[in-house]
This record gives C-alpha cells, sequence and structure tokens, in this order.
C-alpha cells in the first residue's frame, strides 16, 4: 500500500533530525517585534567597603503597574512605572526602607533632563517647572543612593509612545485588576547582561604647567599658583550624570583661564615671575581621591613653591553670592591676603564674596572640599563655590537635576573674570590698583562663545570615574585642550581607592509588549474547536447525510456486529 | 503563552483543509494523491507567476493604487487559472468522479497556498510576546481562500471537462470564472485604493467566497441535470 516502505529507515533518522531541528526552532522564542522600544538608564550599583548600595538587579521581565493600583495588592512581580511629576515620595521611601517585596522600579523623566535631545526648546514656565522638580528629584536621589535595593530600577524619559502606555495601564488598574499572566496587560522586559564588578577603575588626573619669567642668574625656584578642579561626576544614573553645575562649570572656568594666561604668558614681556599649574583631577566625588594620589606624586620642590592653590566647585548657578571655603583660620596671613585680593576684585565686578572656615580633622577619612587635600599637606589653598556648606558624601556630585538648563553662563564668566583678575594682580604685584589686565574688549577678554561651547560639551558627557577608560575620547579631549593653553602637559593614571566598587551595566533597552492574557488564549482554542467540529458535521451532512454522522458515533457497537 | 497562540492560529489556517478532507467522501475515495499533485503545480505556478512579477513589474515607492500595475498584475494572476486547467486536465488521476476530482484539486490548491503564504509570516510573527489580531485574520482569510479554491475548481471543471453544458449557462460560468480569478486583485485595490483595514477586507472576502461558492454550487447542479 505504501511505495516507500522499502526506504523506511532513512524516512525515520530524517523523520528524528526533523523532529529535532523543530524542538530547537520552537525552544528560541523570538522577543523581538515589540511595541515599543526605549531607553533606559539603570540605578548605579556600588558598594563601599564591602556593604552594598544601589539597584542590584539589572534583567526585568514582568507585568507593568502604575501607581493607582488597589492598596494592599501584591507588587512582587510587578514593575510600577512612575512619572517624576506625580512622585510620591512616601510611596517609594516605604517600599525601599521597609524592604517591601517589587518586581522593578522606573522612573520617567520630563523630556526637558533629556540632553541627547538636542532639538528640544525650552521655555520660561517650563524651566520654572523643572526648578520645583529639583527638590522632589534630590530628594529622591538621596533615597536611592543610599538604599540597596534587591530589585531593578531604571530611568527613562518621558516620549508619546511610552505616554500612551502609561495612560493604557492607568485606566487598566483604575478598573482594580492588576495586570498578571491571566490577565493581560503590558510586559516590561530588559535584557541586560548580569551586572560585573569593574575590575581596577581608572582614576585619570591630567595637569599642565606654565612655566614663568625666571630672571637670569637666579637660582630660585619660581613661586606657583595652582588652579585645581575635579571633572568627574557621580549620580543616581551613571550614564545621565553630566554634572553641568558639579563640576562642569569649574572645568570650563579652568580651561578659560589657561587659555587667558597662556595668552599673557606667549610673550616673554608680559610673563609673571609666577608658575602656573592647572590639574584637572578626577574622583572628587570619592572624597578627592585623585587630588590625593595627584598631590602625593608631587616633589619636595615643587610642593614647597606652591603660594596657594585655588579649587573650583559649582560656579554656575549663582547670582550676586560667592564663598571662598578655607581650612586654614582666617587669621592667617596668607588667607587674609588672598580673601581681600579676591574681595577687591568682586567689588569691582559688582558681586559679594565670603568667606567660609571649616576645620580639617585628620582622623576623618571624608573630606568635602577639593582644598582640604592640599591643607592635609601644608599647602595654602582655597575653594570657590556657590555652596555655602560643605555637601554631604555623594552629594552635588553630578545628579539628575544637575542640567543644562539650570546653568547660566555669565555666572561662569563672572567667575572666571573673579578668578583670573584676582590671579593676575597676585602675580603682577598690583593689588589694590584699579587696572584691569582681562578687560572687556581687549584682547584678553574672557570669550563667551569658548565658555559655551565648552559647557554644551560638557553637559552632554556622562563623566563617572569608574565608567571611563584609560583612554576615553573625553579625557584625550581635556588633555588635548590644555596642550593647546599650557606649555607641558602631563597625564597621570591612578587606580581608584579600593573602598568604593562598581558595577556595569548602566544602559539598556526597554522592550514594551501588549500581551494577551492566558483566558483569551483558552477561549480562542475553544472557539476554533468548536468552528472546526461545526464544519465537520456541516459538510458530512451535505455530503455523506445525516446517517453517516450518527453512524461516526455508532462506529465502535457496529464493528462489533461485524465481528460477530 | 504565544505558542499557545501560534497553535491557534495554525489551527484555524489549516484545520479546515484537513476537516475538509476527513468530513467529505475524498476521504473514503483516497483522494490524497490528486490533492498532492495539484500542490506541487501550484508551487510550480507560484514560481512561474514569481519570476513574471520579477521581470515586469516596477517596485513602487509608496503604497498607492498603480492601476497599471494592478492590471499586470492581475493578467500575470491569470497564470493561476492556466495552472489548475493543467492540474484538472493534464494530470492522470485514478478514476475518480468529477465531482470529487474537482474538490481534491481545490484542496490541493488552497492548502498550498495557505502553507506558502501565511505559515513563515505566522511562525516568525505568532511566537513573539506582542499580541495582535493579525494572524487570526489571516486564518479567516485563508478560510476564505480555501472556498474560492473549491469554486474555481468546481468551475474550471465545468468549464474544460464537461461536455455538455446548457447554452444559456456558459456565459455566467465563463463570468463567475472571471470574477473569481481576479479576486486578489479586487482586495489588493480595496486595501490600497480604497483604504481598507485589514478586518475589512477579510469580512468582504469571507461575504464573497460564500457567495460564489454558492453560485457555483447552483451552476454545478444545473449542469448535472440533463446528463443524470
Amino acid at each position: 500500500m505504501f511505495p516507500f516502505k522499502s526506504r523506511q529507515p532513512q524516512m525515520l533518522d530524517s523523520m528524528y533530525s526533523m523532529i529535532a531541528l523543530v524542538f530547537i526552532l520552537v525552544a528560541c522564542v523570538e522577543l523581538c517585534d515589540a511595541a515599543t522600544v526605549v531607553d533606559v538608564y539603570r540605578l548605579i550599583q556600588y558598594d563601599i567597603s564591602g556593604v552594598p548600595f544601589g539597584s542590584r538587579l539589572a534583567t526585568l521581565n514582568h507585568h507593568a503597574g502604575s501607581l493607582h493600583f488597589t492598596p494592599g495588592a501584591d507588587l512582587s512581580r510587578t514593575v510600577v512605572i512612575i512619572p517624576i511629576r506625580e512622585l510620591n515620595i512616601t510611596f517609594v521611601k516605604e517600599y525601599i526602607t521597609q524592604r517591601k517585596p517589587l518586581g522593578g522600579l522606573l522612573f520617567l523623566l520630563p523630556q526637558i533632563f533629556d540632553f541627547e535631545d538636542r532639538g528640544a526648546t525650552v521655555s520660561e514656565d517650563q524651566v520654572h517647572e523643572k526648578g520645583l522638580m529639583k527638590t522632589v528629584l534630590a530628594e529622591l536621589e538621596k533615597l536611592l543612593i543610599h538604599a540597596n535595593i534587591p530589585y531593578p530600577v531604571y530611568f527613562a524619559f518621558e516620549n508619546d509612545d511610552i505616554d500612551t502606555v502609561l495612560s493604557d495601564i492607568k485606566r487598566n488598574d483604575a478598573t482594580g485588576q492588576p495586570a498578571t499572566a491571566t490577565t493581560g496587560g503590558y510586559k516590561f522586559v530588559v535584557s541586560a547582561p548580569e551586572p560585573k564588578r569593574i575590575a581596577s577603575p581608572t582614576i585619570t588626573n591630567i595637569q599642565g604647567w606654565l612655566p614663568g619669567l625666571k630672571a637670569d642668574g637666579d637660582p630660585n625656584q619660581l613661586p606657583t599658583i595652582a588652579i585645581v578642579v575635579s571633572y568627574d561626576t557621580f549620580g543616581t544614573a551613571p550614564a545621565l550624570s553630566v554634572g553641568t553645575d558639579s563640576n562642569g562649570s569649574g572645568v570650563v572656568a579652568l580651561l578659560e583661564i589657561a587659555r587667558l594666561f597662556s595668552l599673557l604668558y606667549s610673550n616673554p614681556k608680559t610673563r609673571g615671575r609666577y608658575n602656573l599649574l592647572f590639574g584637572l583631577t578626577s574622583g572628587g566625588p570619592y572624597n578627592y581621591n585623585g587630588t590625593q594620589k595627584w598631590l602625593r606624586s608631587f616633589d619636595q620642590r615643587l610642593r614647597e613653591s606652591i603660594d596657594y592653590a585655588i579649587c573650583l566647585n559649582s560656579i554656575g548657578s549663582w547670582d550676586n553670592e560667592l564663598w571662598i571655603h578655607v581650612s586654614k583660620p582666617p587669621e592667617n596671613a596668607y588667607i587674609k591676603q588672598i580673601f581681600e585680593g579676591f574681595s577687591n576684585v568682586a567689588k569691582e565686578l559688582g558681586l559679594e564674596i565670603g568667606l567660609k572656615h571649616k576645620k580639617i580633622n585628620i582622623s576623618n577619612p571624608r573630606v568635602a572640599w577639593e582644598h582640604e587635600q592640599f591643607s592635609r599637606l601644608r599647602i595654602t589653598a582655597a575653594t570657590l563655590s556657590e555652596l555655602s556648606v560643605a555637601p554631604d558624601i555623594l552629594e552635588s556630585t553630578g545628579g539628575l537635576s544637575d542640567n543644562r538648563y539650570f546653568v547660566n553662563e555669565t555666572a561662569i564668566v563672572r567667575s572666571i573674570k573673579l578668578v583670573a583678575e584676582s590671579i593676575a594682580r597676585h602675580i603682577y604685584s598690583h593689588q589694590g590698583e584699579n587696572i584691569k589686565v582681562f578687560a572687556d574688549d581687549s584682547s584678553l577678554a574672557v570669550n563667551p562663545s569658548y565658555v559655551k561651547s565648552w559647557l554644551d560639551l560638557l553637559s552632554q558627557t556622562p563623566r563617572v570615574a569608574p565608567f571611563l577608560s584609560k583612554n576615553d575620547p573625553f579625557v584625550m579631549a581635556l588633555k588635548k585642550e590644555l596642550e593647546d593653553h599650557a606649555h607641558e602637559v602631563n597625564v597621570q593614571h591612578e587606580a581608584l581607592d579600593g573602598m568604593f566598587t562598581f558595577y556595569d551595566s548602566t544602559k539598556a533597552k526597554l522592550n514594551i509588549y501588549q500581551v494577551a492574557s492566558v483566558t483569551f488564549d483558552l477561549l480562542l482554542l475553544l472557539v476554533l474547536g468548536s468552528y472546526l467540529i461545526v464544519l465537520f458535521s456541516f459538510l458530512v451532512i451535505t455530503t455523506r447525510g445525516l446517517d453517516d454522522l450518527i453512524s461516526l458515533f455508532r462506529r465502535p457497537t457496529s464493528r462489533k456486529v461485524k465481528t460477530a | 503563552m504565544t505558542l499557545f497562540h501560534f497553535f491557534n492560529c495554525a489551527i484555524l489556517t489549516f484545520g479546515p483543509h484537513a476537516v475538509y478532507y476527513s468530513a467529505t467522501p475524498l476521504s473514503e475515495y483516497d483522494t490524497l494523491g490528486t490533492s498532492v499533485k495539484a500542490a506541487s503545480v501550484y508551487l510550480g505556478t507560484a514560481l512561474v507567476k514569481l519570476v513574471c512579477l520579477a521581470t515586469f513589474l516596477k517596485v513602487s515607492e509608496n503604497d498607492s493604487f498603480d492601476p497599471y500595475q494592478e492590471l499586470l498584475k492581475a493578467l500575470i494572476g491569470f497564470i493561476d487559472v492556466a495552472g489548475l486547467y493543467f492540474a484538472l486536465t493534464q494530470l492522470t488521476h485514478r478514476n475518480i468522479s468529477q465531482n470529487h476530482k474537482f474538490q481534491a484539486v481545490g484542496l490541493g490548491w488552497a492548502f498550498a497556498d495557505s502553507v506558502l503564504h501565511k505559515l513563515a509570516p505566522l511562525w516568525v510573527g505568532a511566537r513573539g510576546l506582542e499580541f495582535t489580531w493579525d494572524y487570526i485574520l489571516q486564518g479567516l482569510e485563508a478560510n476564505a481562500n480555501l472556498v474560492l479554491s473549491i469554486s474555481l475548481a468546481a468551475l474550471g471543471s465545468l468549464m474544460w471537462l464537461r461536455k455538455n453544458k446548457p447554452k444559456t449557462l456558459i456565459p455566467i460560468i465563463y463570468a463567475c470564472a472571471a470574477i473569481v480569478a481576479t479576486m486578489p486583485s479586487i482586495t489588493n485595490y480595496l486595501r490600497r485604493g480604497l483604504g481598507w483595514h485589514f478586518p475589512k477586507v477579510v469580512g468582504f472576502e469571507l461575504f464573497t467566497s460564500l457567495v460564489m461558492a454558492f453560485i457555483s454550487w447552483q451552476l454545478f447542479s444545473a449542469c448535472q441535470r440533463p446528463s443524470s
């Protein structure tokens, strides 16, 4: 009857391989072609001396829910999506501090915070609204950074797709039915690799040296003035930590000051009798680790020749008042001289400047200001900042709300004028004289477009130190820029202090699927089954007659009759 | 549960063919060979159509309805009819009555059509997590296609295999055959030219397939009366 019976063994073999192939194909269910794909940025994951902080997981595969869930519902397999506009900080605090189980958290930031969105135009009321959000964000960030969260926490920017998804989810939640496998809804999937420890993160310090005019026959070392800025950031979402104010403003100021002094020093007639040392240090948020290592690498002669050092920290969003922070007592002669010099220039520029003294405690490892690292080695130093109080650890280091829109170029330009003019008067001994070295409309005027272009670049570059490789393009760009201005540039690579450990996986793609519930599939199966049965009966009746249909069900008994 | 959805859509798309074969006397007379031969003729026809389309059709940038291109596509669609003619008349079948011959050929034709056009999208798309109604609509479309293929095969067998037909019915037969043969072009026009959505188009296809099936059944029984 079957003509291929003789070829049966080969048929079986090919059949088995076919079946195996089918199983392999079935096993890989494709998770592509989602309805929506969104870029998401993960909360930072780090350890301090082995104590874990931040979000400890990266993979996500749960149903989505909003804040309108029924109280008391089990959220351990739900990703709660929270737009920052409607943030209920008590809810987040409750879940995090009480360690309640949650599938995941997704925070939606307003579009304005997206530094990659170049086409966004900003309106005045938008900026005001974001100002209100700054405090909310700051509180949220503080909570998230210092908590140990065992589920993934992601940040995303609002856009049309995700807004429609969110309104859908809210509508579903309002009916009282949380989304689970049996009721359909949306499923959030992030397939990210397991976060791995970053082995030996490096911090890179860049220094630029501008030598002063040495008189012939003078064997003594010229005195040095140092201007130091830390350029790296630390924030809740490392892929979003651009730190425009803390400390992008400082970096821009340093580059502009370097440019101005290199112009002055290019002509031997105007070269001062002071060396200038420019330092771009890393490891700022971690108790100014980089600065400490950089200073340790100095030889004794250089260290002794430093007259004083000025550190710049957050000088981008102030109105009329700046602060000089010192660790030596204000009665100290050097401090008095520096402060008077700055005050005179400040008075001319029409801004106020205050002096704040904070004693250092050698036994306390916490270093709140960069100048404290200098002071610990007995070098006179001060920090110029708009902040009046020393920030706590990992505070004011470039968080989510530290954005281009909150930074004012004119503030930076005024700070540059203040610092450059004060240093110039000290170098050329024009203290108290009414001479402007860097006057506007002169060839040595501060260049606002230079400031603006570097500030724009900095506000689009996340700079968390452990995620910057040794030859990171941005670090190389800084080095190259400094080489344009300084005479000699050195790059120093160091390992970050062992107290901090970081984990990678900072950016991922979120796939949002609209899934049908299991009940729907079962229902569909039922409907299709009945349709096929009806079709079958219809065809049997029309082609063979009703008797045949009935005889189908009586076949076993009729067969028994036949055999008997 | 995405494999479940794939299974559901698969039984919607391919189930009716199996049910048709087992429910009607086709299974009793073992006409599987005919269906398989018809399926292979369909494959050959599809290949020829593909080559013709690739040679004569130019790819349009936008998705609009170009009458000239559609006319060309309709002409190439008549290769389908030629293939069906070949399957009905030229292939040697075992001794089965004309009644069952056109059903077997139509069934094989429709099954090959479904497999070729619907299996790949189903396998790739229905297994994903994302849920759409498209694959269920595609299954319904396959059902309509089955009915249309069988009606076309019936009309074809009337045209080419039956020698004594009532004179009045001949133009009606040819007209109906022309309508059924140009069905793909009509649906294309509805989708692109008039901008109908997929569910509406599928509804239209189901309706017309039932209507055409009824008409061809009446024609077939009308032609059968003189000889019986």
